[in-house]
């Protein structure tokens, strides 16, 4: 049993402190058990100064792909500053020392770290199980009939889900994609209204808005129908609420109409009111 | 009537699930599953005394047909493929923690790896080695997970008690023991290669 740990201790030491892993941890906890094998550290009596100062070495040689990988280090990086803190506050540096709170911390970081360790040897003997079954084949599907009921033990909600998904998908697949034609661009909307209204005096908007009712079209329209007003080249009036807007052309000669245009205003007002 | 024991076989030829003492019961009207259990045993038995391509395992609460790992090279050639896609190393050690500690929430798992957990366990569900088993009675209700049959029969085990005891004081995390599972594993890939040709060698990592 020790010669194994004989081998790979030199090895270790011989590689030197600064034998980086960079991007090679799987977390925080990950790191500071590989500090603590290659210190051949005791997880019971984690040594505070020691492992921080080193776990901090190797923070600032690490870069990070995403915030939350970064923040779950930094979390780590606390907690361990925040004890070694705690060791330097007592003139007394024979032992380390840590009052109740600092040392439930550290108990409760030590079991963490053990548990981790425990974990990462259940890994290790799951993927050996997986290699040695890796060897092995069996019956993937079978020719027998399907039974008649659905096992239900055996679904999950996360395959429910999938299904679901992979159903719509197909049905949004199956449907023939339609081919939209360029959307009017809002000048020429705008010209359009512009003809129409040198033959009529008013018109609705809803009847600009295209037989079909697209969304762009409608937007097109009420943007083209907007800039116009804007312009002062047509008046637009909405007498109720989400009733149809009547345009008008705006009488270029402002003469007889502009008593008639006045109470419009008017009107519009008190309805905004 | 034929022997029991042949129909036994046709029927871990025929299924693609671990067949269960009890189905063999069921199926052959047997008085009780411990008739079963020794029709399957001398089935096992016979297939010992000459040994053939097949093996029947017990796997997942039941029974299965499968390969001999010793001719693994071959029928590697057959599949012109690599072997299995096996799991990463963090995905194994989220399978471990759930195995051990179903069933277990996110944010437990989070927990004792000390980082983010998402990716993997999707990486997980997706392979049905774990699913969603309910959903926790805490703040926020978190969805439950463990493990499934098919994690049983991916890693050859009767059921969750096949799992080692890992005992609660380790200091300094078993050298040893991994070196050793590194030592087998390595042992375990180089008996893969199908030999001179080499064409289908799985590559490490």
């Amino acid at each position: 049993m020790t010669e194994p740990t004989s081998e790979i201790t030199p090895e270790a030491a011989a590689a030197g402190e600064l034998r980086l892993r960079v991007g090679a941890f799987e977390g925080p906890l990950d790191l500071l058990l590989h500090l603590c094998r290659t210190e051949e550290i005791d997880l019971a009596a984690l040594p505070v100064r020691t492992i921080t100062d080193q776990y901090l070495a190797h923070l600032e040689a690490m870069e990070f792909r995403d915030l939350e990988t970064a923040g779950a280090y930094l979390v780590m990086a606390a907690t361990l500053i925040y004890l070694k803190s705690k060791l330097l506050v007592p003139p007394d540096e024979t032992e380390e020392q840590l009052d109740d709170e600092a040392l439930a911390l550290k108990q409760e970081l030590e079991e963490r770290l053990r548990e981790y360790a425990r974990v990462k040897v259940q890994g290790t003997w799951l993927a050996q199980r997986e290699a040695e079954q890796a060897l092995v084949f069996g019956r993937l599907s079978s020719t027998l009939p399907p039974a008649e009921d659905v096992p239900l033990e055996d679904l999950s909600v996360h395959w429910l889900e999938r299904s679901l998904k992979r159903l719509i998908e197909e049905q949004q697949r199956l449907r023939p994609r339609q081919v939209e034609p360029n959307p009017p661009s809002v000048l020429e909307r705008m010209t359009e209204i512009l003809t129409l209204l040198r033959d009529t005096w008013s018109l609705l908007f809803s009847s600009m808005a295209g037989g079909e009712r697209k969304r762009s079209e409608i937007v097109v329209s009420l943007l083209a129908v907007l800039e116009l007003c804007r312009q002062g080249k047509i008046r637009t009036q909405q007498t109720e609420l989400f009733g149809d807007i009547v345009i008008e052309r705006q009488p270029a000669v402002m003469g007889e109409s502009e008593g008639a245009e006045a109470p419009s205003v008017q009107q519009e007002d008190s309805l905004g009111a | 009537m034929p022997n029991p024991i042949d129909v036994v076989e046709a029927m871990l030829f025929a299924t693609d699930v671990p067949l269960e003492a009890e189905r063999i019961r069921e199926v052959l009207d047997l008085e009780n599953v411990a008739a079963a259990r020794s029709l399957v045993e001398e089935l096992i038995a016979r297939y010992e005394a000459e040994p053939r391509g097949l093996a029947i395992v017990e796997v997942g609460g039941g029974y299965r047909m499968v390969t001999r790992p010793e001719l693994a090279p071959w029928l590697v050639r057959l599949a012109r493929a690599r072997t299995k896609v096996r799991l990463s190393r963090p995905a194994l050690e989220t399978l471990a923690i759930i195995a051990y500690k179903q069933p277990v929430s996110r944010p437990e798992l989070d927990a004792v790896r000390g980082v983010n957990s998402d990716a993997v366990l999707d990486n997980l569900l997706e392979r049905r080695l774990v699913r969603i088993g309910g959903r926790k009675e805490a703040p926020g209700r978190p969805f439950l997970y463990e493990t499934t049959r098919e994690f049983l029969v991916a890693f050859g085990l009767r059921d969750l008690n096949d799992l080692p005891k890992v005992e609660g004081e380790l200091v300094i995390p078993d050298l040893a023991a991994e070196a050793a599972a590194a030592a087998e594993h390595g042992q375990a890939e180089t008996e893969q290669d199908p030999g001179p040709s080499g064409t289908d060698v799985p590559t490490r990592g």
